[in-house]
């Protein structure tokens, strides 16, 4: 095989940095598991009645995995398994699509395959990256649970399942790069091939059958339909079944094996599902700078609204946990009342950690659609609008009245989940109330969230990616985690989210409201000014 | 006659580069003005800050008699504009990307009017609308700049390099549009480093370098700065007889030939002196412009290659 050790060197030195931060990232999720057990479930009682409790509420186990036993080994597989396979399909798929299709969409695939390397070994080459990152990825996972005290075997099953997931979906990214014309379109489909392998297999463990003393459940149907479901077969350090593996290995390898046989007949360049034709002309919408900013920007509000739609379900339809919880697991119990203050019942306290989380996707969503501004600027496609009579303080504040929109539409999905989810609940006239005050009492929180990254934008224009995400999240993790972590209150009050309004009791106190309105509104509006005087740059 | 733009004394620094230097540039209205400079010489920079889009350190630059930064929008009412290396919105198609800029500027008032340039306009650039942004090649990208600025009537159209990546037959059709909106009265501003685009299409020209204008004039008055190379074939011409030729410099005689140059100014005096001799064969030719470039820029040439070749 012609220059195909070149061509692994030169995938592994691209991507040294961002595989990197994947493999580290989720070898920290991993890491983090073994101590947080420890300190809040401590005792094989403890675990036992937090399965005991997902038969109360088998939505939870959508964002957990299959409950196989209350030891601290099977316990951990259950808690953090699928979003480890999670992770891992979507380093893979994404591995798997800017190796192949994102090089022939350049062109560089083309000068690639002029050299003796030719067509197919590229693609073999990838195969090989993907492993060895795969490969990487089992055992620094496997070493951070056997680095938390847990039995090695156990860790080693856990590792090599995690990258039996990666080099299922490894496969499934190279089918999807064949399929489509740009990466984006292919990078599109994996996604969301490894969101539903998670969805899918969440919809098996929530449907299983349940043992008698409530402690294990046999996956439903669904689980058999995804990588991640067949993965969980395993059951870690609970029989540690190394054969359920052959399945995502065998998958993977054998959509491998089809794409070979394709690359043999397809040519360079060429996709086997037609690019689209677009339109010939522009639509009524795009008509000014804000239909502009609006089509850009309705795929993000979208994939936003559907995240709050999710987290607004879970917001009510857990209710029925509340009463277990009071009774089973007493110190989540107390928890839960420290969020909901004196004056709130633990139904309120559950549905406002949710609502915070559906304010923070929806101030995610708003920052993302600000920082398409910049990214139009170092694209070279803002220099062209703003050629036109369109002045570049009109051409900011689309973005803005676009991002501010966004945000109230996926606050306003996070209240039609919940409504959805009272469907289950005999008299939901108190839940309503309380979602629509929760989710009301988030927009001025996320609307902060559109004068951040606007500052940014003005003030630090290089910076206004990393600086507006690390805000966002800084905000994220102390608002929503501050007060369960037990950090001092000035840190938590840092955050605009410690100051949106929420129903407490039968009260429900507007003044933090305010506030963060007003702060929304200066910074939009310091903005707006600032924008005047600000130069557009025509390169990064 | 007015002047459309104008740039006095026009200094733009970035950090301690100084990537304009004092540049002055005026453009009459209803010409086509040639602005000429090498990669990095600051025709971008000075076309940005004609815009509005950024700010002189130092210097006035004026349009229409206003001032581009604080009135960019007003003014670009009036202005079209074609980058030299055009982004594309990678989910919209070419067609909708033109009329998206027809709208801002207001050309499609006039439906009928519009649809018919626009339909004109893609036919004679062989463009295919229906493609979406990241599809297109470098060549059509550059189409829908130039067919969304010719769709709708302009006062002022800035190109800057507005060809590159088009081949000769739409280098062509370009030419064609530059002489339709000249004949209409517009005024246009052509930077370019294709000295024969800009030898057929330009009225007047502006050499820039290191962001300062080195010569400007009418290509007649900047040909008047240079020497004509004469050459007629030798015919056992008295060697001494063609050194006495009045003005003749750079005198090369070998047996088929001689050449030698001869001050531009100096043409009509040495004429009835070749009829003396009864030259045969006789070609005069005078500077082209790349030339004249050349004179403004050999010495850089020459130096880079001085500073080159150690390193090879």
């Amino acid at each position: 095989m012609n220059g195909f050790g070149a061509l692994l060197r030169q995938r592994l030195r691209r991507d040294r940095w961002t595989l990197l931060w994947w493999i580290l990232g989720t070898t920290a999720l991993a890491a983090i598991v073994p101590g947080a057990i420890g300190s809040s479930y401590g005792t094989e009682a403890e675990r036992a009645g937090l399965l005991q409790l997902t038969a109360q509420a088998p939505a939870i186990l959508i964002f957990r995995g299959t409950p196989n036993g209350a030891d601290e080994g099977a316990f951990s597989f259950f808690l953090i398994f699928a979003f480890l396979g999670l992770m891992a399909g979507l380093m893979n798929t994404f591995l798997a699509v800017r190796h192949t299709r994102a090089e022939e969409e350049e062109g560089r695939a083309e000068q690639v395959a002029a050299t003796p390397a030719g067509r197919i070994t590229p693609t073999i080459a990838t195969v090989a990256h993907g492993v060895l990152a795969d490969v990487v990825l089992a055992l620094l996972v496997a070493a951070a649970f056997a680095g938390g005290g847990l039995p090695v075997s156990g860790a080693l099953v856990t590792g090599a399942a995690t990258a039996a997931v990666g080099i299922a979906f490894l496969g499934f990214g190279l089918v999807a790069a064949q399929l489509f014309r740009t990466s984006r379109a292919a990078n599109a489909l994996s996604v969301a091939a490894v969101l539903a392998a998670y969805v899918v297999r969440g919809i098996g463990d929530a449907t299983g059958e349940r043992s008698a003393d409530g402690l294990h459940v046999t996956p439903g149907w669904a689980s058999w339909l995804s990588p991640i479901g067949w993965a969980q077969l395993a059951n870690a350090w609970n029989g540690d079944d190394w054969v359920a593996l052959l399945l995502p290995l065998g998958f993977g390898l054998l959509l491998v094996l089809a794409v070979l046989g394709l690359q043999r007949v397809r040519d360079l360049g060429a996709s086997l599902l037609p690019g689209r034709r677009g339109r010939a002309s522009a639509g009524p919408v795009l008509a000014s700078t804000l239909g502009l900013a609006w089509k850009l920007d309705v795929g993000v509000i979208v994939a936003w609204a559907v995240g709050g739609l999710f987290t607004g379900l879970l917001a009510t339809s857990l209710t029925p946990l509340v009463d277990a919880i009071a009774t089973d697991a007493p110190q989540v119990g107390d928890t839960l009342q420290g969020i909901a203050g004196a004056d709130g019942t633990i139904e309120q306290a559950l549905l406002t950690t949710f609502f915070t989380i559906g304010g923070l996707l929806a101030a995610c969503c708003a920052a993302q659609i600000v920082i398409k501004a910049r990214q139009e600027e170092a694209r070279g496609t803002a220099e062209l609008v703003l050629a036109t009579p369109v002045g570049r303080v009109r051409w900011l504040a689309a973005f803005l009245a676009v991002a501010a929109i966004g945000a109230v539409l996926a606050l306003a999905a996070t209240f039609l989940g919940a409504v959805l989810g009272t469907a289950s609940i005999d008299d939901p006239s108190q839940a309503l109330r309380d979602s629509a005050l929760a989710a009301l009492g988030q927009v001025p929180a996320a609307l902060v969230f559109v004068a951040i990254p606007a500052l940014c934008f003005v003030l630090a224009r290089q910076a206004t990616i990393p600086l507006t995400w690390a805000l966002l999240g800084l905000s994220g993790f102390l608002g929503v985690f501050g007060e369960l972590l037990g950090l001092p209150d000035w840190t938590h009050d840092l955050s605009p989210f410690a100051h949106a309004p929420t129903p407490q009791g039968d009260d429900y106190d507007w003044s933090g409201g305010w506030w963060l309105l007003g702060v929304a509104a200066v910074g939009i509006a310091a903005a707006l000014v600032l924008m005047r005087r600000r130069q557009v740059a025509g390169d990064g | 006659m007015t002047t459309v733009i104008r740039t006095e004394g026009l200094v733009k620094r970035f950090g301690r580069t100084r990537a304009l230097d004092g540049l002055d540039l005026d453009v009459e209205a209803g010409t086509v003005h040639g602005f000429l400079g090498p990669n990095g010489a600051g025709k971008s920079t000075t076309i940005r800050i004609l815009l509005g889009l950024a700010r002189a350190t130092e210097g006035t630059a004026r349009i229409f008699d206003d001032e581009p930064w604080g009135w960019a929008s007003a003014l670009h009412r009036r202005i079209a504009y074609v980058p030299g290396d055009v982004s594309l919105w990678p989910n919209l198609t070419g067609g909708e990307a033109v009329d998206f800029f027809a709208r801002l500027r207001g050309g499609t008032v006039d439906r009928a009017a519009y649809t018919e340039r626009r339909a004109r306009l893609m036919q004679e650039f062989q463009f295919d609308p229906r493609v979406k942004g990241r599809a297109y090649s470098k060549g059509n990208r550059q189409k829908v700049a130039l067919i969304a600025a010719f769709a709708t009537p302009a006062d002022l159209y800035v190109l800057d390099e507005p060809t590159s990546g088009l081949d000769p037959l739409m280098e062509q059709v370009f030419r064609r549009e530059v002489d339709r909106v000249r004949a209409d009265g517009a005024t246009v501003l052509l930077s370019s480093h294709i000295l024969s685009e800009v030898e057929q299409l330009c009225d007047r020209v502006s050499i820039i370098r290191a962001g300062r204008t080195v010569e400007s004039g009418s290509l007649g008055e900047l040909r008047h700065l240079t020497r004509t190379s004469v050459s007629f074939a030798t015919n056992g011409l008295d060697p001494a007889a063609i050194s006495a030729l009045p003005g003749a410099h750079d005198v090369a005689v070998d047996e088929a030939r001689v050449r030698f140059t001869v001050d531009s100014d100096a043409v009509a005096a040495l004429l009835p002196e070749l009829g003396r001799l009864g030259v045969q064969g006789l070609t005069v030719e005078p500077p082209s412009l790349e030339e004249l470039f050349l004179r403004h820029y050999g010495d850089e040439l020459a130096a880079t290659g001085a500073e080159e070749a150690p390193r090879a």
